[in-house]
């Protein structure tokens, strides 16, 4: 926010407080339906509720493991296929084609064939959110080897380096500093695939909570779960942002 | 030192660069002097193994790591500190990291860069990224470096200063040197020797001319030596004719 002017936040933070008293206000006037838009201190209390049982922490755990598992796994598959793409010319022929597909279509269309194959376990969100994640990287870093500066490439091949030391000194970097700059969209994919597999058919999650609370018409708890993916994702937001910043600090 | 025998390059149609010739001895300075598309930069390309030629031959008898090579555009890699950038060609050439690091910080204390070995090559100046480059080649301990117009990108006085420097340091070390230039001033403050080559494609080594300013040199200074201003104005006739055949010698 360089550049903006002073105090801004104080002023954002201020209609923001105005806008949740408004909504506050007419709630209890009883001109909103609790049914479609339940007050703020209606959907505080539900928040409330989720954490005072700790019923809360196994959905929590379940999104996450799926997330950051589907998100680990995006990446290291999607490194190996794209480099493995971008040296060999027959992988690239012969995985392009499949890629840009998966690229183009929405891949969460993949979600219920999940369910079917691996059950409506964890398994099946991790691989949802997986597919998201990997494709992402495979064309980061696809794309990304093929623009390597050439310059760089015969620097360190005219002070002695081999192929190894190309891909060490030279590709590697390049390749981390093109996840890293993609790093939080490809959090929110790995979240979305989790959340959209859970909504899809599952026993624990948020993205559970969410299809519980729109089956019973629970307006209340949906408006807190949105909130609270809300802020988990801004949290991871912010983890990456800060390892983004540290590791390329260079730039 | 060096010997080119008769290199024809091409990439792929006409040839950009035919039958050159031309030797670069131990300790000499020899710049070779062309307009742009005449073939020079392809010609070091060839020399350190980066572009095959069609025909002919390259002999440096010596080993890979003794030839260093400066370009153009410097290209430092951005992830790596100044130190680390120094430290990396001595380490691919076998030495441990400690001791090239250690190494690498006395080269850049030499080329005026002490106190700067932690930073990233995006956080230093022009003339900064242009001596770590320097100090790159250096540590090396290069018997020959090959130079593509290695200062063009640096202000008037970033430059005057750094090839300074750079000239002092080839006299010291007697490293023989072979720089392709446009810029006919500097080849002549600098060189030993002067190849000339003719506008491409099928450029070709016209006029090879010997320099009679001693040594050591200041770069600045050499330009006021008596033997100067006849032959820049002779060479300077010959590659107008290189550029353009139809221009008479005046």
């Amino acid at each position: 926010m360089r550049g903006a002017p002073r105090y801004s936040w104080a002023r954002q933070v201020a209609a923001l407080l105005v806008l949740l008293a408004l909504w506050e206000a007419a709630g209890r006037a009883g001109m909103l339906n609790p049914l479609y838009l339940p007050s703020p201190s209606q959907i505080g209390a539900a928040l409330f509720d989720l954490f005072s049982d700790g019923r809360i922490w196994p959905h929590l755990e379940a999104t996450f493991t799926a997330a950051l598992g589907g998100l680990a796994l995006g990446i290291t598959v999607g490194v190996v296929l794209g480099v493995t793409a971008a040296l060999v010319p027959l992988i690239a022929e012969l995985l392009e084609p499949v890629m840009t597909l998966l690229n183009a279509v929405p891949r969460v269309i993949l979600a219920p064939l999940f369910v079917i194959w691996l059950g409506i376990g964890l398994a099946s969100k991790i691989a949802l959110s997986f597919i998201l994640v990997a494709v992402l990287i495979f064309f980061t870093v696809f794309t990304g080897i093929r623009q390597v500066d050439r310059r760089m490439v015969e620097r360190v091949i005219t002070l002695g380096g081999d192929r190894w030391a190309l891909v060490r000194h030279v590709y590697l970097p390049s390749v981390t500093a093109w996840i890293l700059s993609n790093l939080k969209i490809a959090v929110g994919f790995a979240f979305t695939g989790a959340l959209v597999g859970e909504f899809v058919a599952a026993t624990h999650g948020l993205g559970y909570l969410l299809s519980f609370a729109q089956s019973t018409y629970n307006a209340a708890l949906m408006f807190a779960l949105i909130f609270l993916i809300l802020v988990v994702v801004l949290l991871i937001f912010g983890i990456a942002g800060r390892l983004e910043k540290y590791l390329l600090r260079w730039s | 030192m060096l010997h080119v025998r008769d290199l024809t390059i091409s990439y792929g149609g006409e040839p950009v660069l035919e039958g050159a010739s031309l030797a670069v001895e131990d300790g000499r300075f020899v710049s070779l002097v062309g307009p742009s598309g005449s073939g020079k930069s392809s010609l070091l390309r060839a020399v350190i193994g980066l572009q095959r030629p069609l025909s002919g031959a390259v002999e440096t008898g010596l080993p890979r790591s003794q030839v260093g090579i400066l370009f153009q555009d410097d290209a430092l890699l951005p992830w790596k500190t100044a130190r680390d950038n120094v430290a990396l060609g001595l380490i691919l050439n076998g030495a441990d990291g400690r001791t090239a690091r250690a190494d690498a910080e006395a080269w850049l204390a030499r080329l005026d860069l002490a106190g700067f070995g932690d930073r990233f090559p995006g956080h230093l100046s022009g003339g900064q990224r242009k001596r770590v480059a320097l100090a790159q080649v250096l540590a090396l301990r290069p018997k020959l470096i090959l130079m593509d117009e290695p200062f063009a990108s640096l202000d008037a006085i970033v430059r005057a200063r750094v090839v300074k420097d750079l000239v002092a340091l080839v006299e010291r070390e007697q490293i023989s040197v072979l720089l392709v230039t446009h810029d006919l001033e500097e080849a002549l403050s600098l060189s030993d020797e002067i190849y000339l080559l003719s506008q491409g494609p099928r450029g070709r080594i016209t006029q090879h001319y010997m320099v009679p300013i001693p040594r050591p040199r200041d770069p600045v200074r050499s330009r006021m030596h008596p033997a100067f201003a006849p032959l820049y104005e002779k060479i300077w006739a010959d590659l107008s004719r290189a550029v353009d055949p139809r221009v008479e010698a005046a």
